[in-house]
C-alpha cells in the first residue's frame, strides 16, 4: 500500500503512520532502527528494494530522502515544500517506508525535518548508496546517526570517494567495500585456523586494477600477517581472484576465477583443492550484515587508514 | 603490474605465529593464535574446519526433519568448510546416489534457507553411504575405509563427528565397533567426536554404565550430549536477560519471587514412538534434561564467563543444590492421557495407542516441586511440568512475584490483580511477557487489573532465527560445548529424579486426564496446597 501525500508538513506524515498501525492492529515498537536513505530518485526505488529485504531480518522504519524533481509552475520554483509516500504492508518489506521529496529551504534542515519521525530512542542508520558527502559525520543526519553506510564503489569517483572518507574518518563510519570482503575474509581466517600453523612468509592478491575491496583486503593481510602482500593486477576480473599466502611447505590458495562464477578453489599443501560455492555477495547481503552490527569496526578503521590510496590511483 | 605492499617492521612475521613453527612439538598447539583472527572482529564468522559427520540413524526421523536439513543450512550459510564429508550408515539397500536423492528430498522439505543448486552439488560430492548394521564388523571396516577414502578425496584431515541418532540400547554396541574398527581415536592433530541424544540413560545406574561404556571409547571432552532445547536462541536470550541487564537481577530472589514455573506442554500423543516412551514416561522423557536444565539457567548465579566450564559449574551448583520435598506424595503428580478431543480432532487415550501395553503404568504427564537450597531462592518452591495431549504446544518459564507488600486501594479496587510475573516463552513465538497490574480505564472507581506486555523475539530480530540443530551441530565440529549438559550434570539430574520415579513405581496406575485438557485433578490440588494455581499458557 503506498498512500502520497503531496504538500504535506512532517506531523501529518507521523499521523498517518500512527492511523496506519492501529487501523492494521501493528505495533510500531518492534522496530529495531531507523534506516534514513539518502539518494535520488534514479536511485530510490532500487535502494527501497534493498531495504525492505534487510528489514526482514530488522525490521526498520526505513525514510528515504530524495531531492524533489516535481515540476514547479512560476512562483512555486523558489518555495519550500515537501511531499511525501507513506507505504506499508507488501510495499515495504517488515517495516514501513517513508519518502520525503524535498524541496528549497528544507533541504537544509534534514535532521529537524526527520527527527519528529524517527523510532522513538532507537538507534539511527544513515546510508548513502552512490555518492556519499566527503564527510559523513559532518553531514545533518549523518551526525546524529549511531552508523554511516558508505558504498565508495557505487559513487562517482570510487578513489576519491574512499580518499576522502580516509581523510575524515569516524569510528562510526563504514563503507561498503569492506562489507562485501567478509566472507573472503572469514574463510582466509578458517585456512589458517587449521595445522600446521606455520608461519606465512608472503602474500598475494590478484585481481581488476584499482578494484577498492582488492587494496582492503590486501591492506588487511599485511597489517595482520606483517608479510610483504604483492597486489597483481588481472585485466578481465570482476572482483578479487584470488589470495595466495606462502608459508615453509607451500602455498595456501583461495581462488574464484572468474569472479562471477559462484565457485571457489581452495587449497592446501599436500591436499586435494576443495570446490566450494562462493556467490558474489549481494548488495541485500552486505546491507543487513551493516544493519546487524552497529558498533564501530576498529579494524575496518585500522585497515583504511593505512591504505595508500594516492599510489594506488 | 604489481604492486608490493611492505610489511610494518622489517622481521618476517608477527611473534605468536613464528613460535610453533621452528620449536619441536613440546610447545602447546593452544598457544598458537590465529594472526587474521582479532577479538574485535566480530564480523567473521566461525566456519568449521575439515571435518566429516557419520550419522548413525540417517534413516530416522530426527535426522530426517532435523540433522540432514540443518547440516544443509550450515552450507548454505557458508558456515561449512570445503572439505566436508558426510556418511549415511543404515541398513537399507540403497546405493550412494539413492542416498544422495533421499538425503536431497528431505533437505528439500524441511529446509529453513532457500534450497540452492549450488549448495547441494557441492554438498553433495561429499556424501557417502555405508550399508550394515551394528552388529556387522564388516560393515564398520567399510565406514573405515569411506572415512579414510574421505580424508584423502575431500581433505577431512582425519576429523570425524560419529552422530548417534540411535537407540540408548544400541550405542554400546556402536561404540565398541567404533573402537574395534579404530575410528573411535585419532592421531594428536586430528579429533575424533560423538554426540548422543536424550535419553542419558533412565536412571543415574543406567546413566553411569552408559558412561562407562561411552567414556572407554572416547574422552570425556570429545562426548557431546545434546539436548536441542539447549541450541534454542530463547535460552541464550535467557542468560542475556539475567545478566546483561540491571533491571532483573535485583528481584531475581527470595525476597520478590514467589514461585517459579517451568513448562513443557504437548499437544501431540506417543504416535511413533510408542517403542521407546512406554516404560519411560513423561518425567525421564523431559524433565530430567530439558525442564532442569531449564531451571538451573534461571536458579544459577551469575557465572565467571559464558565459556562452558563456567556455566558447567554455575549449573552444577544449582542442580546439587536442589532439595525434594519430604511428602512426594502431596508434591508431585502424574498422569496418563485418556481419550477425547484435542482441539477439534478426536484422539484415543494413551492405553489404547498402538505399540501400547493397554496396562501401562507408564505417566504421560509430570510434575514436580523442587526446592533450590541456597540463600538467594530459600522457600521458593520450582514447579517443573511435562505432558502430552495437553491444552496446546508452549514451553515457558514464568517467574511470579510476591503481591506487593501493601496496596493503597480498597480490597474492591484489586480483587481481579493477580501477581506480577515474568513469562520467559521459549517456544513457540519465542519472546518475554510482563503480566503487571494496570487502571480499567475510566468509571468512577478505582480498578487494577493484570495486563501483558509482550517482546517478540522474532519481531524486533530475525523472522527466522537458526534451528537448534544448526547451531548445536556447529559447535561440535568446531568443539565449542557451551550448551551441551556434562556427565556430571546429567547425573545430578538423575540423582533429583530417581526418588520420585521409585516413589511412583509404588503407586500403580497414574491418575486419567481428558485429552486436550492441562492435566489431572492432582496436578491442581498439588499447587492449590501450596496456595497457587497453575498458569494456563
Amino acid at each position: 500500500m503506498i498512500i502520497t501525500m503531496k504538500d504535506t508538513e512532517t506531523n501529518e506524515i507521523s499521523n498517518k503512520i500512527d492511523e496506519l498501525h492501529e487501523q492494521r492492529g501493528e505495533a510500531a515498537l518492534g522496530r529495531v532502527l531507523t534506516l534514513i536513505i539518502m539518494t535520488d530518485e534514479t536511485h530510490l526505488e532500487d535502494s527501497l528494494a534493498l531495504a525492505n529485504e534487510a528489514s526482514r531480518e530488522h525490521p526498520c522504519r526505513v525514510i528515504a530522502i530524495v531531492p524533489s524533481t516535481r515540476k514547479a509552475n512560476g512562483e512555486e520554483h523558489s518555495r519550500t515544500y515537501l511531499d511525501a509516500e507513506v507505504r506499508f504492508g507488501a510495499d515495504a518489506g517488515a517495516g514501513e517506508v517513508i519518502v520525503l521529496r524535498t524541496r528549497g529551504g528544507l533541504s537544509h534542515h534534514l535532521d529537524t525535518l526527520t527527527i519528529p519521525l524517527l523510532v522513538p530512542d532507537a538507534p539511527i542508520v544513515a546510508w548513502w548508496p552512490t555518492d556519499a558527502p566527503s564527510d559523513p559525520s559532518a553531514h545533518l543526519v549523518g551526525a546524529m546517526a549511531n552508523s554511516r553506510i558508505t558504498d565508495a564503489l557505487r559513487s562517482a569517483n570510487p578513489h576519491r570517494t574512499l580518499a576522502d572518507l580516509q581523510r575524515n574518518w569516524s569510528p562510526e563510519n563504514i563503507d561498503m567495500s569492506w562489507t562485501r570482503l567478509t566472507v573472503w575474509r572469514a574463510m582466509l581466517a578458517a585456512l589458517l585456523d587449521q595445522p600446521p600453523h606455520l608461519p606465512i612468509t608472503s602474500v598475494k592478491v590478484t585481481g581488476p586494477k584499482g578494484f577498492l575491496p582488492m587494496d582492503l583486503l590486501a591492506q588487511w593481510l599485511r597489517l595482520r600477517l606483517n608479510v610483504p602482500v604483492t597486489i597483481e593486477d588481472e585485466p578481465d576480473a570482476t572482483a578479487v581472484t584470488g589470495v595466495y599466502l606462502t608459508r615453509k611447505d607451500g602455498v595456501l590458495s583461495l581462488e574464484r576465477r572468474p569472479a562471477d562464477q559462484g565457485e571457489a578453489t581452495v587449497s592446501v599443501p599436500g591436499q586435494q583443492p576443495q570446490r566450494t560455492p562462493v556467490p558474489t555477495r549481494t548488495m541485500q547481503e552486505c546491507l543487513s550484515e551493516e544493519l546487524g552490527r552497529l558498533y564501530p569496526d576498529e579494524i575496518y578503521g585500522e585497515v583504511l587508514k593505512a591504505l595508500p590510496l594516492d599510489s594506488v590511483k | 603490474m604489481g604492486i608490493t605492499l611492505e610489511p610494518m617492521t622489517t622481521t618476517t612475521n608477527t611473534a605468536d605465529a613464528t613460535q610453533n613453527a621452528s620449536e619441536p612439538k613440546d610447545t602447546p598447539e593452544r598457544e598458537w593464535t590465529n594472526p587474521l583472527r582479532d577479538p574485535r572482529d566480530l564480523r567473521l564468522p566461525r566456519i568449521a574446519g575439515p571435518c566429516s559427520i557419520v550419522i548413525f540413524g540417517v534413516t530416522g526421523d530426527l535426522s530426517r526433519k532435523k540433522l540432514l536439513p540443518a547440516i544443509y543450512d550450515l552450507a548454505n550459510r557458508g558456515l561449512l568448510p570445503p572439505s566436508f564429508g558426510l556418511t549415511g550408515f543404515a541398513r537399507r539397500d540403497w546405493s550412494e546416489d539413492e542416498f544422495r536423492e533421499f538425503v536431497k528430498k528431505n533437505v528439500q522439505e524441511h529446509c529453513r534457507t532457500h534450497f540452492s543448486e549450488d549448495t547441494w552439488t557441492q554438498l553433495a560430492e561429499g556424501i557417502r553411504f555405508v550399508r550394515g548394521t551394528f552388529e556387522d564388523a564388516d560393515a564398520f571396516e567399510r565406514l573405515s575405509d569411506t572415512v579414510a577414502e574421505l580424508d584423502r578425496d575431500r581433505g577431512t584431515r582425519g576429523n570425524h563427528a560419529f552422530y548417534m541418532s540411535v537407540p540408548p540400547r544400541d550405542f554400546p554396541l556402536v561404540a565398541k565397533q567404533l573402537s574395534n574398527c579404530g575410528l573411535a581415536k585419532s592421531d594428536s592433530d586430528a579429533w575424533r567426536r560423538v554426540i548422543i541424544e536424550k535419553p542419558f540413560g533412565h536412571d543415574l545406574e543406567s546413566a553411569k554404565r552408559l558412561d562407562t561404556v561411552i567414556s572407554e571409547v572416547f574422552d570425556e571432552d570429545s562426548v557431546f550430549r545434546i539436548d536441542h532445547y539447549l541450541g534454542k536462541e530463547t535460552v541464550q536470550n535467557l542468560l542475556a536477560l539475567r545478566f546483561a541487564n540491571t533491571m532483573y537481577e535485583p528481584i531475581w530472589n527470595a525476597n520478590y519471587v514467589d514461585h517459579v514455573q517451568i513448562t513443557m506442554a504437548e499437544d501431540i500423543g506417543v504416535a511413533g514412538r510408542a517403542g521407546y516412551y512406554d516404560g519411560i514416561g513423561a518425567a525421564r522423557d523431559v524433565i530430567q534434561n530439558h525442564l532442569l536444565q531449564l531451571m538451573a539457567l534461571t536458579a544459577m548465579e551469575e557465572p565467571l564467563s559464558f565459556k562452558a566450564c563456567d556455566l558447567t559449574a554455575e549449573k552444577t551448583k544449582v542442580l546439587s543444590a536442589v532439595k525434594l520435598p519430604k511428602d512426594l506424595g502431596a508434591h508431585t503428580a502424574r498422569g496418563q492421557y485418556a481419550a477425547g478431543w484435542q482441539g477439534s480432532h478426536e484422539v484415543v487415550g494413551y492405553l489404547e495407542e498402538q505399540g501400547i501395553d493397554p496396562d501401562s503404568t507408564t505417566e504421560t504427564y509430570a510434575a514436580i516441586r523442587l526446592d533450590v537450597d541456597t540463600r538467594r531462592w530459600a522457600g521458593v518452591p520450582f514447579y517443573l511440568r511435562t505432558g502430552k495431549r495437553l491444552g496446546r504446544r508452549v514451553t515457558e518459564i514464568a517467574v511470579v512475584f510476591k503481591r506487593a507488600p501493601h496496596l493503597p486501594f480498597d480490597s474492591t479496587a484489586t480483587q481481579e490483580l493477580g501477581k506480577n510475573a515474568l513469562v520467559i516463552r521459549v517456544q513457540p513465538y519465542e519472546g518475554i511477557t510482563l503480566r503487571f497490574g494496570s487502571k480499567v480505564p475510566g468509571g468512577t472507581s478505582m480498578e487494577v487489573r493484570d495486563v501483558s506486555m509482550d517482546f517478540n523475539y522474532g519481531s524486533s530480530f530475525t523472522e527466522s532465527s537458526p534451528e537448534a540443530y544448526e547451531r548445536l551441530i556447529l559447535d561440535v565440529l568446531l568443539g565449542d560445548p557451551p550448551l551441551f549438559p556434562t556427565t556430571r550434570e546429567v547425573d545430578l539430574s538423575w540423582k533429583i529424579l530417581d526418588p520420585i520415579e521409585e516413589f511412583w513405581s509404588t503407586l500403580g496406575q497414574p491418575e486419567p486426564y481428558r485429552a486436550g485438557t492441562w492435566g489431572p485433578a492432582q496436578a491442581a490440588e498439588m499447587l492449590a496446597r501450596d496456595g497457587h494455581r497453575w498458569r494456563k499458557p
